[in-house]
């Protein structure tokens, strides 16, 4: 499987800028397909966000968040060569994991 | 037989751990499926609060589109100069399931986030904040143009 995660980071003066953009049907199973038949729910429920293996930001969703679902969040901190790593579960418990150095 | 005893210890060691995350896996499991369940917004709303005081704060900033032309993908952002903030709650008070995300912060992160969401039609979009054990309220109207069945 392609990595499904693609992670961008920007350091600021006293803060780093993170980008999160996932591919994802994140079908909330009330959507209709061209036959009119109901597609069945599939969304992420949770993403992990940690910085050298220690957790720094938990998301909880469902299929109320647009498709592809993208994110900006702002680092405290962030050295050069600190590891940020995103992995996420969805409702098939289908998961996934990507990991970025930051410059 | 050190090995076997040794062995015997370590399994039961290993099979209370499996139970153990499991378990927390089980309440884990439901906690979400009872915030993100399709039920109308004032009674998850309520439940989430538990009868907590909510105050309604200027100091939380919810940045939307005030017209949204597409309700599949509408651009929202989290900003706040509050330290401390340790979850934030986004609700959209129209959308068969109203709660559409819950952030769990941490002090390294700084409460100035972006996501798109989903809103099935124009509604109030609702951002809770918990901080030092108060909840923080904030909402912003938004119009929305093409959004309909299925979009929340």
């Amino acid at each position: 499987m392609t990595n499904s995660i693609k992670i961008r980071s920007q350091r600021r003066d006293g803060y780093t800028e993170v980008k999160l953009l996932i591919t994802h049907p994140m079908e909330n199973g009330r959507n209709r397909d061209a036959n009119g038949e109901l597609i069945p729910a599939h969304f992420i429920e949770r993403l992990l966000v940690k910085l050298n293996d220690q957790l720094i930001l938990t998301t909880n969703m469902a299929g109320s968040l647009s498709k592809n679902p993208f994110f900006t969040f702002r680092l405290k901190a962030g050295n050069s060569g600190d590891r940020l790593s995103a992995e996420w579960t969805d409702n098939r418990q289908n998961q996934d994991h990507a990991e970025h150095v930051l410059d | 037989m050190p090995s076997r005893r040794l062995f015997l210890k370590h399994s039961g060691i290993l099979l209370t751990a499996a139970l153990l995350t499991g378990k927390f896996a089980n309440v884990l499991a439901e906690r979400l499926a009872t915030h993100f369940a399709a039920d109308d917004f004032i009674t998850l709303y309520t439940q989430l609060i538990d009868k907590r005081t909510v105050t309604s704060s200027n100091q939380l900033n919810l940045i939307l589109p005030e017209i949204a032309e597409d309700g599949a993908v509408v651009p929202v952002s989290i900003t706040s100069e509050l330290e401390g903030i340790e979850k934030l709650y986004l609700f959209a008070d129209k959308n068969p399931t109203p709660l559409l995300a819950e952030f769990e912060l941490t002090p390294l992160i700084a409460p100035q986030l972006t996501a798109r969401i989903k809103l099935a039609e124009s509604c109030n979009v609702i951002l809770l904040a918990e901080h030092n054990g108060a909840l923080l309220r904030t909402s912003r109207w938004v119009n929305v143009m093409r959004g309909g069945c299925g979009t929340g």
